[in-house]
């Protein structure tokens, strides 16, 4: 009877070990697989939606750390939706991309246009011997040194388009267009309506 | 209602003037420049609408550049 007891735990013991070995290979090449996967979509996620890249990063590791502990089914578990979800991920980046590339295609055609007519007017009002009503010279000077900045901001958005940082220019040439409407408002002109604040309510 | 502009047509800035009664170019530069004999500056920018700085006609829609 003891005997009998003594194989039947040794037996338990190696189909415990068998189980848990046919699952580590599957494992390791789900892993592996989830691995790929992310690194494949995280080079342009990272550009344009990097907040979703942390997700997926959190359940490779948590599935490379169940494997580590010998865990092959939780690691399973935890891999099996990451390839969907890179792909996912790969396509919100492609979206975002192609917001931006549209959003700075506009802007790069139109805010020009904006910072020409504040300095055809700045360069006019130089010249006047008195400021028009409602222009005081501190306001005259505030527009110019805006002016300044904003055509160093200008610049500064196409440096980081041409550098391949889409997400930094859109948001360098909307603070241009911010403070290019601020300064037409103080020259008394009118800010087109692209760059007019949103109306509420 | 007025149509929305859209695409380039929105980053328009050019600015515009519509020309009142009793208005001549040297009160309109008063208006934006605060110095009347600016006008030539208004002048110079609307040649293709205008042969005299001294006719210009009510209505009439002139670029402030």
């Amino acid at each position: 009877m003891k005997k009998y007891l003594k194989l039947s735990a040794i037996l338990v013991i190696v189909l415990f070990v068998a189980a848990c070995a046919s699952d580590k290979k599957p494992a390791e090449e789900a892993i592996k697989a989830a691995e790929a996967a992310v690194n494949s979509a995280k080079g342009e996620a990272m550009k344009y939606v990097p907040d979703q890249v942390k997700g997926l990063e959190d359940g490779l590791k948590s599935a490379k750390d169940a494997f580590a502990k010998k865990d092959y089914k939780a690691a399973l578990a935890a891999v099996k939706d990451i390839p969907a979800k890179a792909k996912d991920l790969a396509a919100a980046a492609a979206a975002k991309k192609g917001e931006l590339t549209k959003t700075w295609e506009d802007m790069s055609g139109g805010l020009p246009k904006m910072v020409e007519a504040i300095k055809s007017r700045v360069d006019i009002l130089s010249k006047s011997k008195k400021l028009p009503a409602g222009m005081d010279q501190a306001k005259f000077d505030g527009a110019k040194s805006g002016l300044t900045e904003i055509t160093q901001m200008w610049d500064d958005a196409q440096k980081a388009f041409q550098g391949g940082n889409l997400a930094d220019a859109v948001s360098k040439a909307n603070t241009v267009k911010d403070k290019a409407a601020q300064i037409m408002d103080t020259l008394g002109m009118k800010a087109p309506a692209a760059a007019a604040p949103a109306k509420k309510g | 209602m007025a149509e929305e502009k859209k695409g380039q047509d929105a980053w328009d800035s050019t600015q515009w003037h519509e020309v009142k009664k009793g208005e001549t170019l040297w009160k309109i530069a008063e208006t934006y420049y605060g110095d009347g004999s600016l006008y030539t500056k208004i002048f110079e920018a609307n040649r293709d609408v205008l042969s005299d700085p001294n006719r210009i006609k009510v209505g009439q829609k002139l670029r402030i550049p």
